[in-house]
């Protein structure tokens, strides 16, 4: 694999600042999503804070409706757009929406960058966001509660860790694993 | 789950994420001394020869976004002065090394005295005003030594 053209390193934590907000709010509407209701404040489908959840608990709720019903939560919706954007940005960093955004928009305003980096690693740390979003996104359809909002905030930590304090997750795991066996690519040195 | 609730959970969870890259930043880049450090050959980091005064052995990968601003920063510093050596070693396809060195992040940088031996570790990206520092005790007990 050739050399990629650099990019400005400013970018990419734009994007994740973007990511972050998304998924502090998805983080929230799945906390008061169908994912942790009980079966004593049972009535999801009125759209109101539900004030009878001090008493005894029963069951979860959410095993006992339909996928298609799981899915309906906006929570859910929520963090689907946020995967599909971590799709979009593994598959094609360059048309990927915030991107657009700040070559557009944030990028003129800004005085000119001055640290370039590797386009791969934010697109590593891509795909890692979207693996940790599927898996949360497939149990909440498989029915296991809790699922969507631990999964949310544990990729809202990534995102916000990147874009306020620029602390890559993805290079340690990357690391990590590699020094676990888990990955390690051999062969032709590609950089 | 109610509202106010789940407000309270959000704002724990911004607050702890917020305490944990303030930690995380507070440890970046300090030099920490290596006690008992070894004495590290040039063959084994498949590198050219070290510096005569010392030399800056720099771990990257190709996922490691900060590494090129630090390779770019200890090259400056190194070509500064005389006798220092800056090797950049790529660990991405090499986990051998990063086990042998103990690198669990990177950029980790290691400071090696005249001898090759092991007297300083940096853990993430060290700042120029650290390494100059390092660099002038190095020079310093050299001279007196």
């Amino acid at each position: 694999m050739a050399e990629p053209a650099r990019i400005d390193a400013r970018g990419p934590r734009f994007a994740a600042s973007l990511t972050a907000v998304l998924l502090l709010v998805a983080t929230f509407l799945s906390l008061i999503g169908v994912s942790t209701w009980r079966e004593a404040s049972f009535g999801w489908f009125a759209y109101q804070p539900l004030s009878g959840e001090t008493f005894a608990p029963g069951g979860w709720v959410l095993p006992q409706i339909s996928p298609v019903a799981r899915a309906a939560d906006p929570g859910f919706l929520l963090v689907l757009v946020v995967a599909l954007l971590f799709v979009w940005g593994v598959s094609s960093p360059r048309t990927a929406p915030w991107g657009v955004l700040y070559r557009r928009l944030v990028q003129p305003r800004l005085a000119p960058p001055t640290e370039f980096e590797d386009p791969r690693p934010p697109r590593f740390a891509q795909g890692v966001g979207l693996f940790v979003t599927a898996v949360g996104l497939l149990l909440h359809l498989a029915g296991v509660p809790w699922a969507l909002p631990v999964a949310a905030a544990m990729a809202f930590v990534a995102a916000f860790l990147n874009a306020a304090f620029g602390l890559c997750l993805g290079c340690q795991l990357y690391l990590v694993l590699q020094r676990a066996g888990v990955v390690g690519r051999r062969g032709p040195a590609s950089a | 789950m109610d509202l106010a609730l789940a407000l309270v959970i959000v704002a724990v969870l911004l607050a702890a994420t917020v305490l944990l890259g303030l930690v995380w930043r507070r440890g970046q880049g300090r030099a920490r001394a290596v006690e008992a450090g070894e004495v590290v050959d040039p063959r084994v980091l498949e590198s050219g020869p070290f510096g005569t005064t010392a030399t800056l052995v720099q771990f990257s990968t190709e996922m490691c976004t900060r590494c090129p601003g630090v390779h770019r920063m200890l090259s400056a510093v190194a070509d500064g002065r005389a006798g220092v050596h800056h090797i950049d070693v790529d660990l991405t396809h090499r986990p051998d090394l990063a086990k042998r060195f103990r690198v669990l992040q990177t950029p980790t940088t290691l400071l090696l005295d005249g001898s090759g031996l092991t007297v300083r570790r940096f853990g993430g990206p060290p700042t120029r005003a650290d390494v100059e520092h390092e660099l002038d005790r190095l020079t310093k007990e050299n001279a007196h030594g």
